[in-house]
């Protein structure tokens, strides 16, 4: 074979691969899609329907709306509050995410400028990352049931602060130590004082990886399940949680319903993720990847 | 700049006062943000802790009345959880599927970069393609699985299709194939993962080992194997480590998918935990299980910290080598 045959031949077998997984990647996100407009005949049926037909917007109305005449009586879902969940998820992803950067920022701040903390103390700081959640949810559900934290927006959002923390901490760091130290040696000549330098040199330089860092922040709380779970009742539901009350009905599958939800909630995230895409491998990686 | 040339004259006289209180401003400012980041670690970690400690040695449940008065049993509590077979299960399981999920995520993940780092026409829609599944939540994403995977669902009616074979696996309901089945997800859920960290790692690597090792005649598989690879071996390690442990914490799929079940097929240790504490009620069991889950991952994190710190440090060289070399470009 000449080369340029070979070549030809191994860009043909690099876009099947990739084509391959191109489809694996994206057939979950299309049958969930799709389900989501497909009447509740469809939902189950045999053989599977693979478009809708006709596409209807009954699931969406009824989830989201709570349009009583697209309840079929067997699937009417009455008692959950979709749109108040997405106001709960909203307020509780958003201020503790806020807050984790806002947090993060000063201390990376501190620890890239002052050595705040050693590189030692930087590492254990993912400890409270790593450590499965699971293993504190008990015994912090009671300490929270002790404080009236059960149950509460606040409650939640603490707890998703310190355990974003390390993210922002190095993520930010990240983006610092990129800063040219010029210009804050200048403004402490000039006599600024450290909060001013690093409120008003400092942080406006990293703005876009600031945004980054709160979007990446924004796709770990927004998506939370297992915390949420235990520290809500009834109150403050977020949306997987809201989701997941969908399942297990004495009604049977409401597989239509449960995807037109599913969609409110992955769609939000995904256009957050795209606008970052250049940045993820930095988010999941604590900073040590940078690109 | 009149003021800042009067200022810098000034300081070689008053330089040891300027000095202490230069200091003194630091240290305040450390404290100011230090304070308030430690206060809140001792009050919410601290308390959690004590708790955690107090019900493994404490027999407590629900029905039991007030906590505070629970009877002191010792060690019978870990005792009776590590003669629990259930545990012991628990504990293979789990790490039979961060191991199975874990390398399942990097071989997707590292073929996937390795076709895609040199540019290409349609390489960014690949790659936007190739994220996606890790911007959806994990509860839709057992719920979707769920739709898909039952035995007369799309996925065994498309195989089937298209291989003209009888093809039906009961993927959810076997408990021969469940933990495979939720593996599954989890490397469509996270391969994505190991994909943007080895493509970033790939398009960081120098450019000039590579093209001297082609120059004197290396094949394109001698590269790969004996000067891309070891360059890559930070990388790699990052991507593995930070993997395994998100892993081993997984819980969203397997509950909101199959509860444990069929049987305990799935029952990963944050299953079996969330089962004895919140199903069964056995709080202070699962304290107990907590504990030794807790102090067998920070033996596990530990060692991986000190991993990764040794790997960042030639990753940060490894950047700084390429900063350095894009540099006189623009």
């Amino acid at each position: 074979m000449r080369r340029s045959q070979r070549r030809r031949v191994s860009a043909g077998v690099r876009y099947l691969v990739l084509s391959l997984w191109a489809i694996i990647a994206l057939f979950p996100i299309f049958w969930m899609i799709a389900t989501s407009f497909k009447p509740d005949t469809q939902w189950f049926a045999w053989p599977p329907v693979y478009f809708p037909h006709p596409p209807t917007l009954a699931n969406y109305l009824n989830v989201w709306f709570g349009a009583e005449e697209y309840a079929a009586t067997q699937y009417a879902i009455s008692s959950q509050k979709p749109l108040v969940s997405l106001l709960n998820s909203s307020v509780i992803a958003g201020v503790s995410t806020l807050l984790s950067v806002l947090f993060g920022s000063v201390l990376a701040y501190g620890v890239s400028r002052y050595h705040m903390l050693s590189e030692t103390r930087m590492f254990q700081l993912l400890i409270l990352r790593m450590i499965p959640p699971i293993v504190i949810a008990a015994p912090l559900s009671l300490y929270y049931a002790a404080l009236g934290l059960l149950d509460s927006r606040i409650g939640l959002i603490l707890i998703y602060f310190l355990t974003t923390l390390p993210y922002a901490v190095w993520m930010t760091k990240s983006f610092i130590d990129e800063v040219p130290r010029e210009l804050e040696q200048a403004a402490e000549i000039l006599g600024a004082t450290r909060w001013r330098t690093l409120f008003e040199i400092v942080l406006p330089l990293i703005r876009s990886g600031l945004v980054a860092t709160f979007l990446f922040i924004l796709i770990l709380t927004w998506s939370e399940y297992l915390l949420a779970l235990i520290i809500t009742k009834t109150n403050v539901t977020t949306l997987p949680i809201e989701l997941s009350k969908y399942q297990g009905t004495t009604e049977g599958r409401v597989y239509g319903r449960q995807a037109a939800l599913a969609v409110g909630i992955t769609i939000p995230l995904m256009i957050v993720g795209l606008i970052i895409r250049k940045h993820l491998a930095r988010g999941f990686s604590f900073g040590m990847v940078r690109r | 700049m009149n003021g800042a040339a009067v200022l810098a004259a000034s300081i070689p006289l008053q330089s040891s006062s300027r000095r202490l209180s230069r200091e003194r401003a630091i240290r305040r400012f450390r404290w100011a943000i230090l304070g308030p980041f430690i206060a809140l670690l001792v009050s919410v970690l601290l308390p959690v802790l004590f708790l955690q400690l107090y019900f493994s040695f404490h027999q407590w449940t629900v029905y039991l009345g007030s906590w505070w008065d629970a009877e002191y049993v010792g060690l019978d509590l870990f005792r009776e959880v590590l003669s629990d077979p259930r545990f012991g299960w628990a504990i293979v399981r789990s790490l039979a599927f961060a191991t199975g999920s874990t390398i399942g995520c990097f071989l997707v993940g590292f073929a996937l970069a390795y076709l895609m780092h040199k540019p290409f026409p349609g390489q960014a829609l690949y790659y936007t393609i190739f994220i996606l599944p890790m911007l959806t939540v994990p509860v839709v994403v057992a719920y979707t699985a769920e739709m898909l995977l039952y035995q007369s669902g799309p996925i065994n009616d498309l195989i089937t299709r298209m291989t003209g074979i009888e093809f039906k696996p009961m993927w959810l309901t076997n408990p021969d194939i469940a933990l495979p089945t939720v593996m599954l997800l989890e490397i469509w859920n996270w391969a994505p993962f190991s994909f943007i960290i080895m493509l970033a790692g790939l398009s960081a690597l120098p450019k000039e080992p590579i093209e001297a090792a082609s120059i004197l005649g290396a094949s394109n598989w001698r590269v790969f194997w004996e000067v891309q690879l070891p360059l890559l071996r930070p990388v790699i390690l990052l991507a593995l480590v930070l993997r395994f442990l998100e892993a081993m914490a997984e819980f969203p799929k397997t509950w909101a998918l199959l509860q444990g079940g069929p049987g305990t097929a799935t029952e990963t240790v944050p299953v079996y935990i969330f089962l004895t504490t919140w199903q069964y009620f056995e709080i202070s069991k699962g304290a107990a299980m907590s504990y030794i889950v807790m102090l067998l991952m920070i033996v596990v994190v530990l060692l991986a910290i000190r991993l990764l710190r040794r790997e960042k440090r030639s990753l940060d060289a490894m950047h700084a080598s390429s900063a350095a070399g894009e540099e006189p470009a623009p």
